[in-house]
């Protein structure tokens, strides 16, 4: 399946902004699946500097600098991505839990691929006592790993509600666990925290949905935004596999994936400073289109 | 006590009851069992540098003792030694035990080389962990044992480190074991804290015991903070380097440290709102624009240092410096990611990279640990798991029990205990349990004995193009009870001098350096844009209490001084005293009451808490403001403010108190004033903090002017403003009649002979303008001169006659103006200024 995506990020500021400072990663990754074809990125008012790398995770991270006095910012982005991918059923054999966690204990590497880097706390997902006991009942003694994460995935979309008017981006995992509702990314911080609470390796992934559904299918929650869910390592064999906690899907051909990383600190697709606005609006848009 | 003689006597007559003295207090003094003593040996012998030290110290009569103790912690006072336990508003004074901990110039070296030969290799392994890799990949050390460490910092992975190394200060918390030797008990890579109270208890303990401290030839320390200079200068990529010390800010818990050090050092104490990255460089804002900043010594956490790759919520750092680092632009000290090193994970694997990388044994032993994310060492825990410590492995302390320190698992509840152990088995990366030690005590002074104490030594060691040396001394925390496993500045503890005693006479030096190599420089350094806005709020707080406190006063003299309210008849002389109160009232200094209580007024325009214009507010406000200085002023200065402030807050109830407390405080505020006009170096600093003064002053003086010198005022209030500008002598000998309104307002508002008027604070404002550094591209006059020329100008062709109040009305609002162009100018990106902010929003 090959899609384009248009994603347009629009701030709105109150007063004159001087001078901005912006890291932006809103090129899809090749691998996992997908294969990035085409990619641009126009940005108004155009930056006095750009410069591109690759960061830790692999993700290519644009550093932009504007110096031109400005009341809004407005970054658009074009991608064009062939998505192949070939997940593993719910239920398929897998290997047992506990001995996945001993496995990414005694990984080898500190590389952005290796478990070991995704079964610790990191800045917006603690690890929490009730969270892990949450999330333990999904796993019994000896159960294979991808069913515990699959029940996991499919417990938080009937226990949470989905409201995007619940949390803003600063509110804590904790507050989010207790009152049982937020958006896309509350949902895969809370699946996170509970997979590393039990040792389990857990990656946040930020990407996007096909807007429309095939015929016959129901529109996705969180199609019109960009949309966040779990990478699990399911040991050596199986790798990395892809759980949509807010739509209780395995990730296969709807999912588009942006980038990979501990979680939404790591791969916030626009991130910066800003001298001088008082208030600042923003507003996002997103189209995924199939290409046929 | 014994009456021994006093200074006058003979050294041997003193001698006999200083022996008395001493073998009464080593009879009193009871080791702790089981553990080693600094002071006895086995045997119950003083060892003999400690034989040496109370010899000459049991010479000194016990009033003697107890007069240089006292001169000490007056020193401490005075000089403001403080630190601030975490979550506290407000500072404490520095405890510091009277007795130094004294070490044995043999064992020192020992210690040292044990020190030096750690330092270096943590440095190997991180140049390992942030470059190749080779130790994770080949399994000498785990990679979750790393990956755990909030320190290990991702973005870093790569970069190398510019100056080619990543530890340029280490420390190392050590104690003396059961079996005699030194052991470390953990590691300090991040930002080591305490080589500035190390300093300051060397320069206070050898001060009050001069001649002791030279008689025992104690180790210098001035030639390590030297050689630490001298090696962050070499560091850097161009000659003459400019370095910084980051701080996080005045409300850190080792501030005072920060300002200490940067003084000793002649670095720049810098925040981060101070620094800017431009180009591939990191800069500092100051007065003259952007200049380059070559080296940062920081206080502040790796994490916190870069909201743009690092976290993103903190304002102590500078966006973009991740990104100089990688593009070589700055040296950061200690590299950020240097403290994943601290973790105590990795010390059980520390024997065996010494063997690897070096090549020789591991000198100093740890304190033993093992790392529970490995079967075998998590086995033996949870085996034996009563004789173990539990901490957390990254130092984060043990989740889910709360405190920072170790949990010892035989003092849990039953239901605790099994949790713990269960929290282990599941994720056992997140924990080591370490041996339970008891560690060597040291004899401290308490009510005229010695008490054995445990102690944690910590050494530094700076990295210099020769290899690591080592401070000969350290920053000692000597518990207050028998636990030593929980030393903590916050827990009650007081810190020692550290005395290596050398067997031979030491070289005296000082961070003073040779003549013949440096060049000579008449003005120091740039002044930061950030310190040029506290200077210029010092210069106003002070005057603006100055001001408050003659209004005061003015409103309490008449009252005082019943006959010459008489003389005058009550109605002028009431009109008087409610313009003063409604003037102290429109200044946030009293509540708005019923106008017939000037006694109320005054004593709430003295020292109110709740006003934010009485005088005790506003010298407190400059004690704030004085506070982030402290590297730039003289510790006098200090000391004035702080007097001030403290005695200002003394309750005094009538008139009488009132009055003589406005009286004490302007002589303070004089004589701070004749501090800075003495003792300040007449570079930028002093002009902002004189123009704070001035701009104040004329503003103040004006609006005297206008309350009391409008156009009906009569000779009570004429008589007022005389007394507010201190110019009741020089008016009645150059008129000889009484206050009239024109030669008054001359004299107050277009004098410029006179140092009281509004004309004199504005040429001396113009003068300090046009000597500071101009930013100006475009070739056109600046702003804030633009205002004080055209101000001294209508000042200066002005006639008392025409000076009416809607004229001086004019002139307040043009001062006002002039005072917030200065800040406009000057410190664009000062605390008023807009700053950085993140983009938020779920983009």
């Amino acid at each position: 399946m090959i899609y384009d995506i248009r994603h347009v990020t629009t701030y709105s500021y109150e007063t004159q902004v001087s001078f901005a400072r912006c890291s932006l990663r809103l090129e899809p990754i090749t691998g996992d699946g997908q294969q990035l074809v085409s990619h641009s990125v126009e940005i108004r008012p155009k930056p006095a500097e750009r410069t591109a790398r690759r960061d830790f995770f692999g993700t290519l991270t644009e550093s932009v600098l504007i110096e031109t006095a400005h009341r809004s910012l407005r970054i658009d982005s074009r991608s064009r991505v062939s998505v192949a991918r070939q997940p593993p059923l719910r239920d398929a054999a897998s290997p047992p839990w506990e001995g996945v966690r001993d496995n990414a204990f005694e990984a080898l590497s500190l590389d952005a691929t290796s478990p070991v880097g995704y079964v610790f706390a990191s800045a917006l997902v603690p690890v929490l006592r009730p969270v892990t006991a949450y999330a333990s009942a999904s796993f019994s003694p000896g159960g294979g790993i991808l069913a515990g994460a699959a029940d996991l995935m499919r417990r938080i979309r009937s226990d949470f509600k989905y409201d995007p008017k619940a949390t803003v981006i600063s509110t804590p995992l904790r507050d989010v666990f207790e009152k049982r509702h937020g958006v896309c990314q509350d949902f895969a911080h809370v699946m996170i925290a509970g997979l590393r609470g039990l040792g389990l390796p857990a990656a946040y992934v930020s990407g996007y949905l096909r807007t429309i559904p095939p015929p016959g299918q129901p529109r996705l929650q969180g199609a019109d935004a960009t949309h966040a869910w779990v990478s699990v390592w399911c040991g050596s064999e199986l790798g990395w596999v892809g759980f949509d906690p807010t739509n209780d899907l395995m990730v296969a051909n709807d999912h588009i994936i942006l980038a990979i990383g501990r979680d939404f600190a790591d791969v916030s697709p626009v991130d910066g400073i800003i001298v001088g606005a008082r208030k600042q609006k923003l507003s996002v848009a997103v189209d995924v289109l199939p290409v046929d | 006590m014994t009456a021994s003689g006093g200074q006058g006597n003979s050294q041997e007559s003193r001698a006999r009851p200083g022996q008395r003295r001493m073998a009464q207090w080593a009879r009193d003094y009871v080791r702790l069992p089981g553990i080693p003593d600094e002071f006895l040996a086995e045997d119950g012998a003083p060892r003999p540098v400690w034989a040496r030290f109370f010899d000459a110290f049991a010479a000194l009569s016990p009033a003697d003792i107890e007069r240089r103790f006292a001169s000490a912690d007056r020193h401490l006072r005075e000089a403001g030694v403080t630190y601030r336990p975490h979550g506290d508003t407000s500072d404490r004074i520095w405890p510091l035990s009277h007795l130094p901990l004294i070490i044995d110039a043999a064992d020192w070296r020992q210690l040292a080389a044990g020190v030096a030969q750690r330092a270096q290799l943590l440095e190997m392994v991180l140049a390992d962990l942030y470059g190749d890799g080779r130790l994770v990949a080949e399994g000498a050390i785990p990679a979750a044992a790393i990956a755990g460490s909030s320190e290990y910092l991702r973005a870093v992975s790569g970069i190398k480190p510019p100056g080619g190394r990543y530890l340029h200060l280490y420390a190392a918390d050590i104690g003396r074991g059961p079996d005699g030797r030194w052991w470390v008990l953990g590691d300090r890579t991040q930002a080591p804290s305490g080589a500035g109270y190390a300093l300051e208890n060397r320069l206070v303990l050898s001060r009050a015991f001069s001649n002791l401290y030279k008689s025992m030839n104690v180790e210098r320390v001035a030639p390590f903070f030297e050689a630490f200079r001298d090696s962050l200068r070499a560091s850097a990529d161009r000659d003459e380097p400019r370095i910084g010390l980051l701080t996080p800010g005045a409300f850190s818990e080792t501030y005072f440290e920060h300002a200490t050090l940067a003084r000793y050092l002649g670095f720049l104490l810098v925040e981060g709102d101070d620094l800017a990255v431009s180009g591939d460089r990191i800069h500092i804002r100051t007065v003259a624009g952007l200049k380059r900043l070559d080296v940062l010594l920081r206080r502040v956490d790796s994490n916190m240092l870069d909201p743009l790759e690092l976290d993103a919520s903190s304002y102590l750092g500078v966006p973009g410096l991740v990104e100089v680092l990688r593009k070589g632009g700055a040296v950061v000290a200690n590299m950020p990611g240097s403290g994943v090193m601290e973790a105590r994970a990795l010390l059980g694997f520390l024997p065996n990279l010494c063997r690897r990388l070096l090549s020789e044994d591991l000198m100093m032993p740890h304190i033993a640990t093992w790392w529970c994310g490995q079967k075998p060492a998590r086995e033996e825990v949870l085996s034996r798991f009563d004789e173990f410590a539990i901490e957390g492995a990254y130092g984060r302390g043990v989740a889910d029990f709360p405190g920072h320190g170790p949990v010892l698992p035989g003092e849990l509840s039953a239901a605790d205990r099994d949790r713990l152990k269960d929290a282990i088995g599941h994720r056992g990366i997140d924990y080591v349990g370490q041996e339970l030690v008891r560690l060597s005590t040291t004899p401290v002074w308490e009510n005229g004995r010695i008490a054995p104490r445990p102690f944690v030594l910590r050494v530094f060691a700076a990295a210099t193009p020769n290899g690591w040396t080592v401070l000969p001394g350290g920053f000692c925390r000597i518990a207050d009870r028998a636990d030593a496993r929980a030393v903590s500045m916050g827990d009650g503890a007081v810190s020692a001098d550290v005395w290596v005693v050398s067997d031979k006479a030491v070289a005296t030096s000082t961070l003073l350096p040779a003549v013949d190599t440096v060049r000579i420089r008449r003005i120091a350094g740039v002044l930061p844009s950030r310190a040029a806005d506290n200077l210029f709020w010092l210069g106003r707080y002070l005057e603006r209490a100055e001001a408050t406190i003659r209004l005061i006063r003015a409103l309490c003299t008449p009252l005082r001084d019943p006959a010459r309210a008489n003389a005058t008849g009550s109605t002028p002389a009431m009109h008087s005293a409610e313009r003063i109160q409604r003037m102290l009232v429109t200044w946030g200094a009293a509540t708005q009451t019923a106008r017939t209580n000037p006694a109320k007024v005054a004593l709430e325009a003295l020292q109110s808490e709740e006003k934010f214009g009485s005088a005790l507010s506003l010298v407190r406000s400059a004690q704030r403001t004085a506070t982030s200085l402290r590297e730039r002023l003289s510790p006098d200065a200090w000391q004035v403010i702080t007097e001030m402030a403290d005695r200002l807050a003394i309750e005094v109830h009538d008139d009488d108190g009132v009055v003589s407390a406005a009286e004490l405080t302007l002589q303070e505020l004089a004589s701070f004033a004749g501090l800075a006009q003495e003792n300040m170096n007449r570079a930028a600093g002093w002009r902002f903090l004189e123009m704070g003064r001035r701009a104040e002053r004329a503003i103040n003086t004006t609006r005297f002017a206008r309350q009391f010198a409008y156009d009906e005022a009569g000779d009570e209030d004429l008589d007022v403003l005389l007394t507010l500008v201190d110019c009741q002598i020089t008016y009645r000998s150059r008129y000889l009649v009484q206050p009239l309104l024109t030669p008054v307002r001359d004299l107050a508002v277009l004098d410029p002979y006179n140092p009281r008027s509004v004309a004199f604070q504005v040429a001396a404002l113009n003068e300090h303008i046009a000597a500071l550094p101009s930013l100006k591209e475009h070739g056109l006059i600046e702003r804030p001169q633009r205002l004080a020329v055209a101000v001294e100008a209508m000042l200066t062709t002005a006639e008392a006659g025409s000076l009416d109040v809607k004229t001086l009305f004019a002139l307040e609002q043009d001062l006002l103006n002039l005072a917030d162009s200065v800040g406009l100018h000057y410190f664009p990106h000062g605390p008023n200024a807009s700053r950085p902010e993140k983009l938020t929003g779920l983009a």
